[in-house]
């Protein structure tokens, strides 16, 4: 199957296939922690729903849910508790 | 632009059945999915075109095409990528554009809440590890993507979405390493009989569990996962078998569920004379299976739009056809309950975790039930369970179980204790409460006169 595009998950680039959220993508890369919240936890894919909020990540500065975010290309995805206000 | 009548939250088959049911009434409805796509957990879509669907029963598909069919209306508008934020104290429904990075005020005459069930997770140390996901979590993932899990996979817990996922994935080519069960549904087939009534569900549980036992997967009934470590890349499940002897198995992966709660946490009901009406409807009311959920969500659009039309409307018919997908319910709860005793959650190590968000664990709160009469709203404010970002969809119930099990003779916490009667915040950018839109014309003349 083609790949869509390409985003970059703490500087790594993630390609990812049309209509796939970001989740999916990082989990097809083998990707299980999303780094860490801004407690200090491990963020991962869990729920798939929506429910748990243990898959937050930062896109292009906003933290969303990677279960439920479409990946686009280009985006720029860190861990929940980075802040990247300077970056 | 004019408010809807109806603002439903949930594109899945309650909240589909639903709006179809306002919408044949006359009400005007807005539906709202935080996904890009319809479908909930179960008929949920795969992610494109290129994807090839996993195999969906033909009477699965006749039930997606028929709840399409009935919001295929003007009346009916489907708004993608928008969460539910709330209604606030005004009476305004409040929704997150993501795509729009904007927050609109509605203000219906009635809100139908359809965000379905959450899947409960029994406490086991090392459940919060990364590589750990519900089964139901692994199971829509392969519904997006149409391929399995990679990696070997360990599924764990209880009920027939176990024996459903492991059929799916033996089907699509990466059979789980075993499917553990707490449970022994082979032992007791009598418990099964009022499924013979319904052929549809009956067909497909025999499917699912004969492509498991046909299989070289190992289906351990009567044990459970004890614990989980990781050892570098690996994780480890300590598996405790029915005969009482201990096996560690290796994965990947692991799939853990313990069956479906109602994912009701946030807003009550309120009907007569309330604006907005809300209504809760399917699997977050009382999770009854996709049929019921359907059933039920036709139950709440009739019943608001008769409310919102000061009309009366007989239920008579919905009422008897989800009394029998209880018996359903019951029928299944009987075959998979648990024929070994499983270890409270008192017995557990002090280190389990057991509110994941804010790091809080079973020994934290057995410190903290160390003050006599300590309430459920104390336990959260001074001890932060149910306090992190989930606002205790997945701890609230294990806590208040804990407190049970430790407070012998006191009152009995509920789950409301810890997470109030508010919808539970989402991840919104202030700008998009800075970009809010303003009312609807309607409204600001009302509001002036």
């Amino acid at each position: 199957m083609s790949t869509a595009g390409v985003f970059h998950f703490q500087g790594r680039a993630i390609p990812f296939r049309e209509g796939e959220t970001i989740a999916a993508a990082l989990t097809a890369a083998e990707i299980v922690c999303f780094g860490q919240d801004s407690s200090g936890r491990a963020t991962r894919y869990f729920c798939g729903i929506g429910a748990c909020q243990c898959c937050l990540v930062r896109v292009d500065g906003n933290i969303v849910e990677a279960c439920l975010t479409p990946a686009r290309e280009g985006l720029r995805v860190t861990a929940a508790g980075e802040n990247d206000a300077g970056a | 632009m004019p408010a809807p009548d109806m603002v439903i939250i949930g594109g899945g088959p309650a909240g589909l059945a639903a709006a179809g049911e306002a919408a044949r009434a006359g009400l005007t409805v807005t539906l709202i999915e935080q996904r890009a796509a319809l479908g909930g957990a179960i008929f949920r879509q795969p992610s494109s075109g290129e994807v090839v669907a996993l195999p969906r029963s033909r009477a699965a598909e006749r039930l997606w095409r028929s709840l399409l069919a009935g919001i295929a209306q003007p009346k009916v508008k489907v708004r993608f990528s928008t969460s539910f934020l709330g209604v606030d104290g005004d009476g305004h429904v409040l929704i997150h554009d993501r795509a729009a990075q904007t927050v609109e005020r509605l203000r219906p005459k009635a809100v139908i809440i359809a965000c379905g069930a959450v899947e409960r997770v029994r406490l086991r140390p090392g459940w919060d590890l990364p590589g750990v996901a519900t089964a139901g979590g692994l199971q829509v993932m392969m519904k997006e993507t149409g391929a399995a899990p990679r990696g070997r996979v360990l599924l764990a817990g209880s009920g027939p979405l176990l024996v459903a996922l492991a059929a799916q994935m033996i089907r699509a080519g990466n059979p789980p390493l075993a499917v553990v069960e707490a449970g022994d549904p082979l032992s007791k087939p009598l418990a099964g009989l009022p499924l013979v009534g319904h052929p549809a569900i009956l067909s497909e549980a025999v499917s699912y569990t004969m492509t498991l036992l046909r299989s070289r997967v190992r289906w351990l009934r009567g044990a459970h996962v004890e614990r989980i470590e990781r050892r570098g890349e690996v994780l480890q499940a300590t598996v405790a078998l029915r005969d009482g002897s201990r096996e560690v198995i290796e994965a990947d992966r692991i799939g853990l569920h313990d069956g479906i709660a109602e994912n009701d946490i946030g807003l009550p009901d309120q009907a007569e004379s309330a604006s907005p009406i809300v209504i809760h409807a399917g699997d977050c009311r009382e999770a009854l299976g996709a049929l019921g959920a359907i059933l039920d969500g036709q139950r709440a659009g009739r019943r608001a739009a008769a409310l919102v039309k000061n009309e009366t409307v007989s239920m008579a018919s919905l009422d008897k056809q989800l009394e029998r997908a209880r018996a359903v319910q019951r029928a299944i709860a009987r075959l998979f309950g648990p024929v070994v005793t499983l270890p409270g959650a008192g017995e557990l190590p002090d280190d389990t975790v057991l509110c994941r968000c804010e790091g809080r664990t079973v020994g934290d709160l057995k410190a903290l039930l160390q003050q006599p009469g300590i309430s459920g709203r104390e336990v959260k404010h001074v001890g932060r369970f149910a306090m992190g970002s989930c606002q205790g969809r997945f701890c609230a119930a294990n806590t208040t179980a804990l407190m049970a099990e430790l407070q012998a003779g006191g009152r009995r916490p509920e789950q409301q204790d810890l997470t109030g009667q508010r919808w539970p915040v989402r991840p919104t950018p202030i700008a998009a409460f800075v970009n809010a839109g303003p009312l609807d014309p309607a409204e600001d003349k009302e509001e002036l006169s």
